[in-house]
């Protein structure tokens, strides 16, 4: 055993983070809304963490009162990780009142992506984020209750679709591009083409079930493999994926 | 009952210009009104392709603008029958497009008892393709036997069953697939994806397949849509399109590398 072994293990873990996205600088205003929200499911947002988006404050996210900001969600038992998102003139202050600052990620965000397994009809990705007031869903409250989203048609290169608290059924193909996600099991009747996660809130159990592996990316619970880069012989074939003590496995599927 | 088809493929140079022509100068020689529009906002390429555009006064945008009437505005083609182009403008920029202006200018059309309305998008996934796609009904999706025209065709599918209105309306477009440019010693040779892979990507169902031919160019400089070149393999697999979209049943052809027949290499 090496010594960074012995020591430590440095690994990535796909975490719960709760994105909090403000449309408006009046603490106040944050404040009573937040408080709503959390008010719905206070068991869920103890000690939970969370992340301040800024980016749709532009240059009026100066006049933000950080210190306040990280005082009230201290006080409603959230766990401050950083600013992102943030105007230029707006760091100096931040790192003052005690705040981290995240790179803002490439890609948006899920969550942003307004798919939500509760919608009703199989619905697809739509990119545009759709303003709402302050404190836009800082992530739906789970009560893990799982159920399922049916997508009868394709899933096209630059699309993607979030199964929430839900296994993700498919009965068309992924394209190469698309990304499928879910909370629980996934399972897709066409070829499988694109990224595919499953477990994304860290479900070990959760499997991927397909007709003909062809995907770019697996990735159960965080732990991922480029097709590519794997040894299976299962490409192209029918297959089901699985964790076993972080590897993934990918056997026959009959 | 009028049907509204968006000619569409995400890349530019692929063809929909050329199969926007073709197709409702097609549909229009059976007897269909047709009205085709040029979505292309700046650029200005269908009238040039239909011979039209030295007839052009107002365009598309003037009649969204409220600056002259679509009857105004749209153009009766001279040699065949019930077959009027709607031009694009070549001074404005594609935001003059607008969602309410584009929609009167639909609903007006169909109102005037037109069959089928043609809407041929511009490249790209911008302001001008989206406007092209939103209300359509079917959509033609053209692609070229390589992999970044395929790529690009799976993306503007996604857009088309997200975007457009009938998807917002929880409907679905339906999809036809036109593969043009198509060169069978080409993708024998490896350099090109076969048409059995790109209808496997796509899972669109195949109207048909245009061969690559040099009577396109032809054609478009000529300003005679290609398929009233009755002798031109590309032409006549436009006419079987048409066919096929009608309803008709018509074997695919042009998909084999063409033998140099015996006959042919004596008498060329
Ligand atoms: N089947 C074909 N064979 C040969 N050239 C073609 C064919 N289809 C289109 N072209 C040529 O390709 C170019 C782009 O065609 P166009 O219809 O303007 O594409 P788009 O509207 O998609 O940009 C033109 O020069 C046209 O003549
Ligand atoms: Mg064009």
């Amino acid at each position: 055993m090496t010594l960074t072994q012995s020591v430590l293990e440095l690994k990535g873990e796909m975490l719960m983070l709760n994105v909090l996205r403000l449309y408006d600088i009046n603490i106040e205003n944050i404040e009573s809304a937040l408080q709503l929200k959390r008010d719905e499911a206070p068991m869920f947002f103890i000690q939970s963490p969370i992340v301040i988006d800024c980016s749709n404050l532009g240059e009026q996210g100066k006049l933000l009162d950080l210190r306040a900001l990280r005082r009230i969600l201290v006080k409603m038992d959230f766990v401050p990780v950083g600013l992102r998102g943030i105007a230029d003139g707006m760091r100096a202050a931040a790192l003052a009142a005690g705040w981290n600052i995240l790179r803002t990620p490439a890609r948006p965000p899920s969550k942003d992506k307004k798919v939500l397994a509760k919608e009703k009809k199989s619905s697809i990705a739509k990119s545009d984020i759709e303003s709402e007031k302050v404190a836009d869903n800082p992530v739906e409250p789970v009560t893990i209750q799982k159920s399922n989203m049916t997508i009868e048609r394709p899933i096209r290169s630059g699309q993607q679709v979030y199964a929430e608290n839900a296994d993700l059924i498919v009965l068309s193909q992924t394209s190469a591009g698309s990304e499928i996600m879910a909370d629980g099991s996934i399972h897709v009747y066409g070829p499988l083409r694109g990224r595919v996660l499953a477990g994304v809130k860290g479900d070990t159990t959760a499997r991927i079930f397909c007709r003909s592996l062809e995907a770019e990316l697996i990735v159960i619970a965080g732990c991922y493999q480029l097709l590519d880069e794997s040894d299976t012989n299962l490409q192209g074939k029918p297959a089901m994926i699985y964790l076993d003590q972080d590897k993934l496995i990918i056997e026959p599927l009959i | 009952m009028s049907r509204v088809i968006v000619v569409t493929s995400g890349k530019g140079g692929v063809g929909k210009t050329t199969t926007s022509a073709a197709f409702s100068a097609g549909l229009a020689s059976k007897g269909y009104k047709t009205a085709v529009i040029d979505f292309d906002v700046g650029l200005r390429n269908l009238d040039l392709i239909m011979g039209v555009e030295r007839r052009v006064v107002y365009d598309f945008v003037n009649v969204i603008n409220g600056e002259a009437t679509l009857r105004q505005a749209l153009i009766k083609d001279k040699r065949v029958d019930n077959l009027y182009i709607l031009p694009a403008s070549q001074t404005r920029d594609k935001d003059a497009l607008t969602e309410e202006g584009v929609e009167n200018v639909i609903n007006d059309l169909k109102d005037d008892g037109f069959d089928y309305i043609i809407c041929d998008s511009p490249a790209g996934i911008e302001k001008g393709a989206f406007m092209a796609l939103y209300f359509a009904d079917e959509a033609i999706i053209v692609t070229n036997p390589e992999v970044s025209s395929v790529r690009d065709s799976d993306r503007i599918l996604g857009i088309l069953q997200s975007k457009s209105r009938a998807a917002e309306e929880g409907n679905v477009v339906k999809e036809h697939l036109v593969i043009t440019r198509y060169s069978p010693e080409r993708v024998d040779s490896g350099d090109m994806i076969s048409l059995d892979d790109i209808v496997e990507i796509l899972s669109v169902p195949l109207l048909g397949v245009i061969p690559e031919s040099g009577s396109v160019l032809q054609a478009s400089n000529s300003g005679i849509p290609v398929i009233m070149d009755k002798e031109s393999r590309a032409g006549q697999a436009y006419m079987d399109i048409v066919g096929r979209f009608l309803g008709e049943k018509i074997e695919h052809r042009f998909l084999d590398v063409e033998k140099q027949g015996f006959f042919k290499k004596l008498f060329g």
